[in-house]
């Protein structure tokens, strides 16, 4: 219980059961918010690129397992999206809440458009559309709120203790 | 030096993951089985989760959806009250028009589903993602769906079932875009292949010999051609645009489907299997 992923495996569990359950049925033009990728941006604010990638290939492979877009895909855009945050986070010379609702907004839209961009690449060229811009706006906003909550969870997962020693390592 | 060993090993995960999710993509690609066999394992086990907690959200739900739909809400009322006008005065022609549609789809044998079984089904969630194509039904291969079976309204073919569990069925929407229909013009010998473009019940038709004469307003129906995963003569809809490219001998249409995608509440999955 104290390792780290086996934290990480629990919260991306409930993400994925709060999504399908919960936060599918509340919509803004049709769009929802999307928790599991708001677990990898917090992941990669919180601990960095690496994890952040990790962290989000996980939480993507459990969205594949509720659509019916190509398997996979989901994998893609929540490596882009952790990957992106943890970037983003280290490039970052001082922390403000404003500054981390950005990079939320951000990676969390570099997400979306990676899942659109690849799908359209495998030939789902309906993915890209006005509509991919309504989902990067409407998931990028509710990241930026859901963001602050989800460092919170993912400073539990990540006790700065263990990051120090995997950082020095 | 260690920071360099470090970046070192971040882009060595990266690459890996990015290669696991291509190798993952490649295996859905090619239809793999497992991959299938988890979905529904998932579908499954959260779907009881999903209805419990669907029911318990519920007021929420509506209440969140008269407070964003709000605009929509007044327009569609407004929109009803014409259409409802219009649709009195309508009624009479309408039942003469209904009795010569039964007449016109005997005559050219267009029985629908005909004998064919269907299952009765609930349509019991939307879409999961953000880019949605798929319905989930309240029946599953305990009352004999199975994947690839077409899914029709009353009105016409909507989608076809891409994953089945016991109890649930995850319905993929013709509209969507994610697989094509052969079909053929009704009253005529043109045959197509239709997909979707991702947009609400609009589908575009394609490979249409341009020497067949294909008109504004001809009905299309699944052509049921060896090999096709649909059975013949399941109405799709009705053709709102020709284009001729001579050049090429080719015809393209665009098609507006029968079945009303919006707020689907009930739908009938044909028990229906390609020969051989």
């Amino acid at each position: 219980m104290d390792h780290p992923a086996i934290r990480y495996v629990l919260i991306i569990g409930t993400a994925a059961f709060l999504q399908f359950a919960l936060v599918t049925q509340f919509r803004i033009a049709g769009v929802s918010a999307d928790l599991l990728l708001v677990v990898a941006v917090a992941a990669g604010i919180v601990a960095g690129t690496e994890r952040g990638a990790v962290v989000g290939f996980v939480c993507g492979l459990c969205l594949d397992l509720l659509v019916v877009t190509p398997f996979g895909l989901g994998a893609i855009s929540g490596l882009v999206a952790g990957v992106v945050a943890g970037a983003l986070e280290g490039a970052t010379v001082h922390s403000a809440r404003w500054l981390t609702a950005t990079i939320a907004f951000i990676s969390s839209g570099a997400g979306v458009l990676s899942f659109a961009v690849c799908g359209a690449l495998l030939g789902r060229s309906d993915m890209l559309s006005f509509h991919t811009l309504t989902v990067m706006a409407v998931v990028g906003i509710s990241s930026a709120l859901f963001v602050f909550p989800a460092i919170r969870v993912a400073r539990w997962a990540d006790p700065e203790d263990a990051l120090l020693r995997a950082a020095v390592r | 030096m260690a920071s360099s060993r470090r970046s070192g090993r971040v882009r060595i995960t990266i690459s890996l993951l990015l290669l696991s999710a291509v190798l993952l993509l490649t295996l859905d690609g090619r239809g793999s089985g497992p991959i299938q066999s988890v979905r529904s394992a998932v579908l499954t086990v959260l779907s009881p989760l999903g209805d419990a907690a669907s029911s318990v959200a519920s007021p929420f739900r509506n209440a969140w959806n008269s407070a964003f739909d709000q605009g929509d809400l007044k327009k569609e009322n407004e929109a009803l009250r014409e259409e409802n006008d219009r649709l009195k005065g309508d009624i009479t022609a309408n039942s003469i028009a209904k009795e010569q549609l039964q007449q016109l789809l005997q005559l050219v044998g267009i029985p629908f589903v005909g004998d064919t079984p269907v299952v009765h089904t609930r349509v019991v969630s939307g879409a999961v993602g953000n880019f949605g194509d798929r319905l989930e039904l309240d029946k599953g291969s305990s009352s004999g769906i199975e994947r690839n079976m077409p899914v029709v309204t009353g009105e016409g073919l909507i989608g076809k079932v891409v994953e089945v569990s016991e109890n649930r069925s995850v319905v993929s929407l013709l509209s969507s875009g994610t697989f094509k229909v052969g079909f053929s013009v009704v009253g005529t010998a043109a045959i197509g292949i239709a997909q979707g473009t991702g947009g609400d019940a609009s589908l575009r038709g394609s490979n249409i010999d341009s020497r067949q004469a294909v008109s504004v307003g001809s009905i299309a129906a699944t052509s049921g051609l060896a090999g096709s995963p649909f059975p013949p003569n399941l109405p799709i809809g009705t053709i709102t645009a020709v284009r001729t490219n001579d050049a090429a001998l080719e015809s393209t249409v665009d098609i507006k489907m029968f079945a009303n995608l919006n707020d689907l509440v009930y739908a009938d999955v044909v028990l229906w299997k390609p020969a051989g």
